[in-house]
């Protein structure tokens, strides 16, 4: 029984079943064994009741305030036979997935027209205690467009387990260009899921960063396919893990053709007794030559309860290719703390600054700066003893 | 100022300070010098308080303090300065915050006032001319990317800006070229003073051509075996650390 099977036994879809039979997965699913899925399951779940904003934003599983911007049009929703085909393989991922499939409660298209330029800022509006809220959104980007997507969370007290799921797909059309930054700082007690599919066309170049900081758990399914020559995909991220909280990405970037590249940098910094775990993908198939990729994967344990699950996985079968990676896990560096005690750095002060440094190698590449100083100062809220670096920061940067 | 009192310490298993005694008054400038593993660089990381270090016996008097006893930002509190042989990097963190957040910790810990950030620019300023630093090295990472003269100048930016007492300067001078070599000494010159003591440690002559030291120590083996005036230095280029050793 998971605390969907009411919802989804009401629910008029074929996914529906399959998901009640399937029921939520089980640690016996490879990504998914380290998913707490307690809360999920004992939680008897509604649809939220949307709420009342101002801005573009997401609620109760509804888009809101749809902005009306030149060269972005909204589509009837028709999805073209290759989303469905790339629906279809999300939703069959794992049991968690049909849930999100059969649930879905509204799906917006839209398109960002050729050579056109557009900015969209979206709000997740947390859901009411008990409910939760499933939407798909499917952007098209035409040839030559330009678009700047910016998720961020709201910031409000939910004194019980809430849900809100995206599903997001996303296809760049030749020459497309498209920056995407996801700020994670939901609720306390947030189950925040996101499964995002990202189809790169030729000379396409997509960017993502993504900065978990909030919830009760978090979890990512990211697939990004370089599928046009000359493509590139840059994902980098962040997820600072505390308390009982359990952060999740699974990251794939598949080069389906050749003479494409890709950058994977993630870091994870775990204190109290939190957990979080990193998988990521790089797939080069046999026929994708000439193509190049980096991987780097880092993460910072703050205590001894703190745990760590990264897996980075490099699947190579093309023989014309460049690729490194790298995977460290470790506690904060000791020569680093006596070099900043040394200089007079209290202990708390010496490991704030540490755990800033860690974190800021992926914040300051956010290049928006209203969405960086907003993660920025949320950074440092986050961490013990960040007040002394805040203060800096106001007083010395110019 | 200081008395290092039969000094003996370890890393893991392996003895490396064999009982050290040595006497600094204040306003004076030793040198230690000595070959490679001799345990220079040991003796300055035991006086800053570096734990991968044990003491196993002796101890260390600091203006009448036990300094073995105080955590390393205490040491800084309470005056003690250690240029590192490597400056440790830090991506991430730009320099100014950690030349402020520094100074303003040692101050607070002296009983003196803050220094707001107007002051605070403009005493780094003044300080980055005598290290001949462009302002731009404020803005960068700790460390990070700079060369390794770059590095140096670097550290004596950061003794000049936190005043101490007892700057205890690990080879200073390796890894760099004539000019930076200069400004380095002219640096550490500069911080001369009635009031401070300095313990350069190295391993060539060529920075106490620049910084002229009251006392040089040969420390081979764990321990000193001679001490002199300046002279001594030079005694040592011309005949090496064999005869002192041997002797």
């Amino acid at each position: 029984m998971s605390g969907f099977s009411a919802w989804l036994a009401d629910a008029e879809d074929t996914h529906a079943i399959k998901a009640i039979a399937v029921g939520l997965p089980t640690k016996r699913v490879e990504s998914w064994k380290y998913v707490p899925t307690r809360s999920l399951a004992r939680t008897t779940w509604k649809q939220a009741d949307p709420q009342g904003v101002e801005q573009f934003a997401l609620t109760a599983g509804s888009f809101v305030n749809v902005p009306t911007l030149d060269g972005l049009s909204v589509t009837e929703p028709d999805i073209l036979p290759g989303e469905q085909r790339r629906l279809n393989t999300m939703s069959e991922a794992h049991g968690f997935a049909l849930t999100q499939a059969a649930l879905e409660h509204s799906r917006l298209i839209l398109t960002v027209e050729k050579t056109a330029s557009v900015a969209l800022n979206l709000h997740h509006i947390a859901n009411q205690a008990s409910s939760a809220g499933f939407a798909t959104l499917v952007i098209r980007i035409e040839a030559g467009a330009q678009l700047t997507l910016i998720e961020q969370f709201d910031q409000v007290t939910v004194d019980q387990a809430n849900l809100s799921s995206l599903r997001c797909l996303l296809t760049l059309d030749r020459d497309a260009s498209v920056t995407h930054v996801r700020f994670q700082a939901a609720n306390s007690n947030a189950h925040v899921f996101t499964n995002l599919d990202v189809e790169c066309g030729e000379h396409s170049s997509y960017r993502l960063q993504t900065i978990e900081f909030g919830s009760k758990l978090a979890r990512s399914d990211i697939y990004v396919a370089l599928a046009g020559k000359e493509a590139q995909a840059s994902v980098n991220g962040l997820a600072i893990t505390n308390g009982s909280q359990y952060h999740d990405t699974h990251l794939a970037i598949d080069h389906v053709v050749g003479d494409t590249r890709s950058e994977m940098t993630f870091r994870n910094m775990v204190d109290g007794k939190g957990e979080a775990t990193f998988n990521g993908r790089v797939l080069i198939r046999k026929d994708s030559q000439r193509s190049g990729t980096e991987q780097s994967i880092a993460n910072l344990l703050m205590s001894d309860s703190a745990r760590v699950n990264p897996k980075p996985e490099l699947e190579i079968y093309a023989d014309d290719v460049t690729a490194s990676h790298g995977c460290t896990v470790g506690s904060l560096n000791k020569t680093e703390l006596f070099y900043l005690k040394s200089r007079g750095l209290s202990e708390a002060d010496a490991r704030a600054f540490l755990q800033y440094a860690f974190a800021e190698k992926i914040v300051e590449e956010i290049e928006d700066p209203e969405i960086r100083d907003l993660v920025e100062t949320q950074l440092l809220g986050e961490l013990t003893h960040g007040e002394l670096i805040a203060e800096l920061k106001e007083s010395v940067d110019v | 100022m200081l008395s290092i009192r039969n000094l003996h310490a370890r890393v893991g298993d392996k003895p490396i300070l064999k009982g050290i005694n040595l006497e600094i008054k204040t306003g004076e400038i030793h040198a230690i010098m000595g070959p490679n593993g001799s345990g220079k660089s040991t003796l300055s990381s035991v006086l800053a308080g570096r734990d991968e270090y044990e003491v196993t016996d002796g101890e260390v008097i600091y203006q009448g303090q036990n300094l073995l006893e105080l955590e390393p930002e205490e040491r800084a509190w309470a005056g003690v300065f250690l240029s590192f042989q490597y400056p440790v990097e830090i991506p991430g963190v730009k320099n100014i915050y950690l030349l402020k957040a520094a100074v303003n910790a040692v101050r607070e810990h002296r009983g003196q006032p803050e220094l707001k950030a107007g002051e605070f620019l403009k005493l780094v300023r003044e300080k980055l001319k005598v290290m001949q630093m462009d302002e731009a090295f404020l803005h960068r990472n700790v460390n990070e990317g700079f060369s390794g003269g770059e590095k140096k100048r670097n550290e004596i930016l950061q003794m000049q800006l936190l005043e101490p007492t007892l700057a205890l300067l690990d080879e200073t001078d390796s890894g760099l070229d004539v000019d930076a070599l200069r400004i380095v000494g002219e640096g550490i010159n500069q911080m001369r003073s009635p009031d401070r003591s300095v313990l350069l440690v190295t391993h060539y002559q060529r920075l106490l051509d620049v910084v002229k030291p009251d006392f040089v120590h040969v420390l081979a083996q764990g321990e000193i075996k001679l001490s002199g005036d300046h002279t001594l230095a030079q005694r040592l280029e011309r005949e090496g650390y064999e005869g002192i050793e041997a002797a």
